[in-house]
This record gives C-alpha cells, sequence and structure tokens, in this order.
C-alpha cells in the first residue's frame, strides 16, 4: 500500500529525474589500481539522527557517547549467554547475586590521563542511583575494598544484577565527569570514560565532536586511522541519506533506542546497488502482536493461535524491502535456548480458518490500536489487518495519536497492539523479561506458567538450569500462543565507497568481543 | 486617538486569557494523566500509583484546575513556565537558545519573500490577464500547494546532491542558509503575491486612478503613487501579522534541513510530551500575534483617521 508520503517520495525522485535528465552526466570514474597504502582522511564524519546529550538531562547522555565513550565492567555475550570482563578482570557473587565485587582491570586510564580505579567505580555507582531511573532502581551501595577491588549492594538478590551491570546505562564516568570533582551530587560537565573516543567539542542539536582515545587505542594495540570524529545531528532520515550522497558526512547510522531515527529500510537495497557499503546486523529485538489475553476474545488461547496461524510473516518483512528478517521463532537464533526449544512459528491460513470457524467467530470483529508516530508499524498493522480479514476476522484498526494510544493501551482498551521484546543490543536482550514478569506493567504476556519461569530466569546464576528454564519458557509462550512474533528488527550503517571498515570490526570489539551497536574505531576514510 | 489606544488595548485582554486558557489547557486536553507523563518524560520508566502520587503533590497537580492554571498564568507572563520535563533546565532557556536560529531564518526568508511577492504581485496587476500575469499565478498556486518538506528534499536533491553546491543540512555560514530560505520563501510568497495582486487591482478601479489617469499622469506615477499607496494599508497589515511565523511557522523546513530553531523544538516537544515547552511555545507565539495585530492596528488608525471609528 503506498502511502502519501510514500507518494511523495517517489513524486520527488521522479520530478528531480526530469529536471535533471538534460543535465550533464557525470563521468563513470573508471576503476584504478587501489594503493596499498591508503592515505586516509584526518577527519571521520558521521550523520546520525539523535542528538548525543553530552550536557546530560533526566536520562543521562545519549547511547552513543555511553557506547563509544564510556565502557562498563563487563560485557554480555549473547551467543554463549556469558559474561566476559571489561574493565573488570574478574567478581564475585555473594547474598546470591544481592552483592557483586569487582576486581578491575590495573593500568587502565580515563582519556584525560587518571588513573581508572574502585573510586571511580563508586562514584559512578553513587551517582547513577541519585541521577538515573534505573541507578536508583537498582544499586543500593558501593563500597571500596581497595583501590581495585570494589563491592556493589544491589536493592534485590538476582542474577539479573550482573546482567544489568553490562547495560550501557551502568557505564563507568570519571570522577572528573562532574563539578565539584567526585561529587555524585555535582554538576554534570562532560563524560570523561575509559573508551575509544573523548569528547572535543559539542553544539546541542547540531554536532559533537570527538577524538581517539589514545589510552584505549594503545590498551588494544591498535592506531586510529583519524583524528577527528565529527557526528552531525540530522534529523530527518531523507536529508540523512542524501546527506551521504551529496559527500557531506561519510557515513549514516541507525538509532533505534525508544525511537525509529534510522535508514529508510526501503532504501538500504537501493544504497547497496549505488555501491554505498551497507552494513547490517539482525539484533535481538523481536516485533510482535500482543494481545489483550484478559478479555475477549483473545482470552482465548485458540483465538490466538488462529491470529498465529494467520500471519504471513514473509510478507510482513516486504513492508522493510526484505531489509529485516521474518521471526518464525520468538527470538533471533543466537540467543540462548532458542535453537534448543525447536519451536517453529508457523503459516497456515487454512487451518486458521479452520479454527475461527470451528470457534463460530467468523465475521468477527476485533480492535487493533497502533501509534500514529510509528508510520512503519501502521503498514504493518494494515496488512495484518488484510491477513486477518481472510481468516474471517474483521480488525477496526485505530490510528491513534501517542498519547491516546498510551492511555487506551494502559486502560486495556484494545484487542490487539504491536509491541516489542528484547532491545536493540543483546545485552538489552535480557530486558525482554520484564515484557513477561507479572510485576511490570507493560508486558506482552503473562500467565501463571510463564511467569513463573520468568521469575527463574532473571534470578537463576547456574547457567545450564537457566537455559532449561529459556527452554522451557520459549516453549510456554509458543503453546499459549501468548504473542505472535513478526520480525526480527535490524541496526544499519551505510557509508561512502570510501570509508574503510570490515564488517567484523564494525560489530566487534577489537579483542573479538562481539557487539550489537555499530563501532567506529576501526574506520578510515580515504582520501579520494 | 488615546481612546482608541485604550479600547483596543481592553479588547485584547479576553483574547490573551483564552490564548492562555487554551495554552495551560493543552496539558488536559491531550489524552493521559499529566502526572504519568511527567513520570514517563522525567524517569523514562513505568509510572507506578505511588510515583504518579507523589509527582501530582509535588507538581501540584491535585490543586483544583483555577488555581493551577492562576499560578501557571503568574508565572507565565514573568517569563517562567517551569522546567522542561525532558531537559533539566528553564523552559525559558530553551527557547531562547533557538530563537536565533528561528529568528535568521524567519527575517531572512520574510524580507526576500515581501520583496519578491511585491514585485510580482505589482507585475501581475499592471499586466492582468497577460502571460507574465499567468505566469506569476502559476507560479502563486505551485507556491501554495507544494509542500514544504518536498520542495526542501528536491532542492537537496538538486543543490546538495547532483549539483554539491550548497550544504543538504546544518546551522552556521550563509551558505547553510540559502536552501531553507528559498524552501520557506517559497510557499511564504505565493499567498503574499497574491494578496499584492487582488489589492493592487482593486485600488486600480478606483475612482481616483480614473481621475489620475484622466489627467494625464504617467502610468508609473498612477500605479506606484496612487493605487499602490492606498494598496498599502492591508498589505502591510497582512504582511506584519505573518511576524507570528517566527516561532513556529517553519516546522517542516527546519525538520528538513536540520535547523535548531524553535519548530523542531515544538515538534521535538511535542514527541516527548514535553509540556511546559509546548504551553510555552503556543502561548507565546499567541500573544506575539496579538501584539503584533495591536501595532498593526494601532499603527493603521495613525495612518488612516477613517479606522478611529468610535474616537
Amino acid at each position: 500500500m503506498i502511502t502519501r508520503r510514500d507518494f511523495l517520495k517517489y513524486m520527488t525522485l521522479g520530478s528531480a529525474t526530469l529536471l535533471l535528465g538534460c543535465a550533464k552526466k557525470t563521468p563513470i570514474a573508471t576503476p584504478t589500481a587501489t594503493p596499498t597504502t591508503p592515505t586516509y582522511k584526518a577527519e571521520f564524519v558521521l550523520g546520525y539522527g539523535k542528538d548525543h546529550r553530552l550536557r546530560g538531562g533526566k536520562w543521562g547522555i545519549g547511547f552513543f557517547p555511553k557506547i563509544h565513550v564510556l565502557e562498563r565492567l563487563v560485557e554480555y555475550d549473547l551467543k554463549n549467554d556469558d559474561y566476559v570482563p571489561c574493565l573488570a578482570k574478574k567478581w564475585e557473587v555473594e547474598q546470591d547475586g544481592k552483592v557483586l565485587t569487582f576486581e578491575l582491570n590495573k593500568g587502565v586510564k580515563f582519556s584525560d590521563g587518571s588513573e581508572f580505579d574502585a573510586k571511580a567505580v563508586k562514584f559512578t555507582v553513587e551517582w547513577l542511583k541519585i541521577n538515573h531511573p534505573l541507578g536508583s532502581e537498582t544499586f543500593e551501595s558501593a563500597e571500596i575494598v581497595d583501590d581495585y577491588t570494589v563491592s556493589i549492594t544491589f536493592k534485590d538478590a538476582m542474577f539479573f544484577n550482573l546482567a544489568k551491570m553490562a547495560e550501557f546505562h551502568m557505564s563507568i564516568m570519571s570522577p572528573k565527569s562532574v563539578r565539584p570533582e567526585g561529587d555524585p551530587k555535582g554538576e554534570f560537565v562532560l563524560p570523561i570514560g575509559t573508551g575509544a573516543f573523548k569528547v572535543v567539542d559539542y553544539k546541542e542539536e547540531q554536532y559533537a565532536v570527538y577524538a581517539p582515545n589514545e589510552f584505549w587505542y594503545e590498551r588494544f594495540g591498535i592506531k586510529p586511522k583519524f583524528k577527528r570524529f565529527v557526528v552531525r545531528f540530522i534529523k530527518d532520515e531523507d536529508t540523512r541519506v542524501m546527506a551521504l550522497k551529496s559527500g557531506e558526512v561519510d557515513a549514516i547510522s541507525d538509532y533505534s533506542h525508544g525511537g525509529s531515527d534510522y535508514t529508510p529500510r526501503n532504501q538500504l537495497g537501493l544504497l547497496q546497488r549505488e555501491g554505498y557499503k551497507v552494513f547490517k546486523r539482525v539484533i535481538p529485538l523481536t516485533w510482535i502482536i500482543a494481545f489483550n489475553y484478559k478479555k475477549e476474545p483473545f482470552n482465548d488461547v485458540k483465538m490466538r493461535e488462529a491470529v498465529d496461524l494467520a500471519v504471513n510473516r514473509d510478507e510482513v518483512v516486504k513492508i522493510f524491502d526484505n531489509q529485516v528478517l521474518p521471526a518464525r521463532t520468538l527470538f533471533i537464533e543466537d540467543a540462548p535456548g532458542v535453537k534448543e526449544a525447536g519451536v517453529t512459528y508457523e503459516y497456515n491460513p487454512e487451518k486458521a480458518k479452520q479454527i475461527i470457524d470451528e470457534l463460530g467467530c467468523a465475521g468477527i470483529e476485533v480492535n487493533m490500536i497502533v501509534d500514529k508516530a510509528q508510520s512503519d508499524q501502521i503498514l504493518v498493522c494494515q496488512l495484518i489487518q488484510q491477513q486477518l480479514k481472510d481468516i474471517g476476522i474483521n480488525v477496526n484498526l485505530e490510528i491513534l495519536e501517542t498519547g491516546a494510544y498510551k492511555q487506551k493501551r494502559d486502560a486495556g482498551e484494545y484487542d490487539m497492539r504491536l509491541y516489542y521484546i528484547g532491545g536493540t543490543d543483546r545485552r538489552f536482550y535480557l530486558r525482554m523479561f520484564w515484557r513477561f514478569h507479572p510485576a511490570r506493567k507493560w508486558k506482552a504476556y503473562v500467565s501463571e506458567r510463564t511467569g513463573d519461569l520468568c521469575e527463574k530466569i532473571l534470578t537463576e546464576f547456574d547457567k545450564e538450569k537457566r537455559k532449561q528454564y529459556l527452554i522451557e519458557f520459549y516453549r510456554a509462550i509458543h503453546e499459549e500462543h501468548g504473542v505472535v512474533p513478526l520480525y526480527f528488527d535490524i541496526m544499519t550503517t551505510v557509508a561512502s565507497k570510501n570509508v574503510d571498515i570490515s564488517y567484523e570490526d564494525m560489530f566487534h570489539y577489537p579483542n573479538g568481543i562481539p557487539f550489537g551497536e555499530p563501532l567506529f574505531y576501526a574506520v578510515g576514510v580515504r582520501e579520494v | 486617538m488615546l481612546r482608541y489606544i485604550a479600547r483596543r488595548l481592553l479588547q485584547i485582554v479576553p483574547t490573551l486569557l483564552g490564548i492562555s486558557i487554551i495554552s495551560f489547557s493543552l496539558l488536559y486536553i491531550f489524552p493521559g494523566d499529566p502526572a504519568e507523563f511527567i513520570v514517563e518524560a522525567r524517569y523514562a520508566v513505568e509510572p507506578t500509583q505511588e510515583m504518579v502520587k507523589k509527582i501530582r503533590m509535588e507538581m501540584g497537580l491535585d490543586r483544583p484546575m483555577l488555581v493551577q492554571y492562576l499560578d501557571w498564568l503568574s508565572k507565565a507572563v514573568r517569563g517562567d513556565f517551569g522546567k522542561s520535563w525532558t531537559e533539566d533546565k528553564p523552559v525559558m532557556d530553551l527557547i531562547l537558545e533557538r530563537l536565533p536560529a528561528s529568528a535568521q531564518l524567519f527575517f531572512t526568508t520574510f524580507a526576500i519573500s515581501i520583496a519578491f511577492a511585491m514585485l510580482l504581485g505589482i507585475i501581475s496587476a499592471i499586466y492582468k490577464d497577460r502571460a507574465v500575469d499567468h505566469f506569476c499565478r502559476i507560479f502563486s498556486l505551485l507556491g501554495i500547494s507544494i509542500p514544504s518538506f518536498w520542495l526542501g528534499l528536491i532542492l537537496i536533491w538538486i543543490f546538495s546532491v547532483q549539483l554539491r553546491l550548497l550544504p543538504a543540512f546544518g546551522y552556521g555560514g550563509i551558505e547553510h542558509l540559502i536552501l531553507p530560505v528559498l524552501t520557506w520563501s517559497f510557499s511564504f510568497m505565493a499567498i503574499k503575491t497574491r494578496f499584492v495582486r487582488s489589492c493592487l487591482l482593486e485600488a486600480l478601479s478606483q475612482d481616483y486612478v480614473i481621475t489620475a489617469r484622466a489627467k494625464g499622469l504617467p502610468e508609473r506615477i498612477v500605479v506606484l503613487r496612487h493605487a499602490l499607496r492606498n494598496a498599502l494599508i492591508p498589505i502591510i497589515t497582512y504582511f506584519s501579522l505573518s511576524i507570528s511565523h517566527l516561532i513556529v511557522g517553519s516546522i517542516m523546513v527546519e525538520v528538513v534541513f536540520s535547523w535548531p530553531g524553535l519548530g523542531s523544538l515544538l515538534v521535538e516537544s511535542v514527541f516527548k510530551r514535553d509540556f511546559p515547552v509546548v504551553q510555552a511555545l503556543v502561548f507565546i507565539s499567541g500573544v506575539l500575534f496579538v501584539i503584533v495585530n495591536l501595532v498593526v492596528d494601532i499603527l493603521y488608525a495613525v495612518i488612516d483617521p477613517r479606522i478611529r471609528y468610535g474616537d
């Protein structure tokens, strides 16, 4: 279905083609031999859809500096469901996870040359506890055991505390990031971290300038290929693509944390054909249909099953030019326990229709709510509306202003809605369990069985036992048809032809730890 | 004259009150509980009953609506719109930070649009129903019909992507100003061109113009000195009222060109449900419109004594 915006886009392109039809054609460059040691530009410019909030704010600094300027004590390896050391060398779990004692790496330096030690961790914990919502709900206190050992006491005893320490929000910063220095109640000045880059300049809503943090590069034994890393904030997705094409930026990258500032999926193929380098990574974030499972008709598992069987996921992903993957499992294969659970969501409209007929529900009217601000999701809902009509379910689609949407959602005045589980990065994958946790308000689906399993997954430290619970959990969700997985989302970076970086370097730390977000430490922009 | 000014001043009081009521009510007109918005915007967490209750008390949302309104109004008239729910800054600081960019964009567009609208409008009126008039009318029609974001993208495609002459986005030097101004001016001048044309045509059909022509005055003098001068009064009024566009008139242009002005601030605030900022922008925009209207009315009365009806 063509939306008004799509129509205008095609008109734009059509008109531009007409206008430029008579323009002198740029000669096609003849291929030349690539020099063995390319000369790189001193500056790498990235187009990004969101301000980095380097002066802080209610929710702290932006995700970008959290990822690129700061580091965490531990990192999470989704594939192996394991925690790997980062700033912490090792850790001990005490009191069923209520206390975690971290032994820190020695010789690590902040970008200003000061030493990373237990004081910095204690300061960060206390700062987060006062200034960050996740910090205030997580931490009780932090005690310095010695210069390189710190003990963190959490509010609750659970495995999930370790997972939380791998979240971007828990990134460690220098006590010099605030004024007066080291005061958790002090005024936030600029983030100073141990990560790949340091902040050089910042103009709110316009740009942020970073420089390589020589201590970080030294630690990993690599050398940066640029001296300045400029991030230009370009809100409009089409303008961002055109800024790339005009050469004003060397690359553009997605921001997907609770927003939709990403490169339009239907332009990725086109850009690739034009010679741009498209780096795409499937992320552990699944878009689903969530039911109002507490009231009729979707309190009936058979009704939910019928919807599940009626949704053709291959058609859904066509909306995104097949750039996203259809979800035939609840989560991406990399997630622990998914393969072992052996659960597959199938497409079988005949069976779905038969169920509806058996239930005597042919022609039933249900309503589906969607947030007006999520244009892609409106298209998905319209497609689902068509697919369900084929099995005899008439969906009344309500496209609502964000506030009205939230109000209806919270009041339970809907039958179906789109929702997502998991997160953009592998560490947020664990947050998916909040979506099935009985104590949470914004849940996707909860039953006694899944709620119980959810609680066990969040508290169990034994990896093998946790995996078993996960397998059971995936099976339970499938058997109860709690939600209908639709597609797995992606993160992308599109770079010009003269940008040198491999896929491995873009999505891995120099020590080989895989990373869900794009990393830019290895980028080199060749002189043309 | 003084009585006229006093009466006009009195007349704007209910209008200003109306604007303040509408601005204040935005918080309650939007669906949902304001206390929940604050919790979500401020802490980005699921609002619990305790949190909502605490915020309600902290922000005084549990007081009667009238008390809340009077409190808000008394602060608003002193330029205090409270703190942004998401940015941890006073709303006024946020607005003042963005004002220079908006002013630069608006006044450049305003000057260029008026110059061209006057020129095209006069040409169109003088050469009524001739080729040049048709051209000007089609041009105006296109300006009114073409959406700004579409035109903006077309211009970026041509001047940035294909010709590589101008930057596609950003704020800074004069080169950054060209495309946004061109985009906005196109629609801005379109309506004004038609307005100038119709005002001048009306003036040209008046008896005093026939008299001027009968006296054998050159057509240039007839048009510029006799007709245009008389047509200018509604034109100036109309142009002056455009100043209200300063605050929120350039939303699409600012979004497309990543221009850090007040229009984009309004859009961001609406999406983030940062109501203090939305309320302030709506209120200031409305007040600005009323004040400009008042000044124009008074000037109008100074220029044309017939206006002072009750004097």
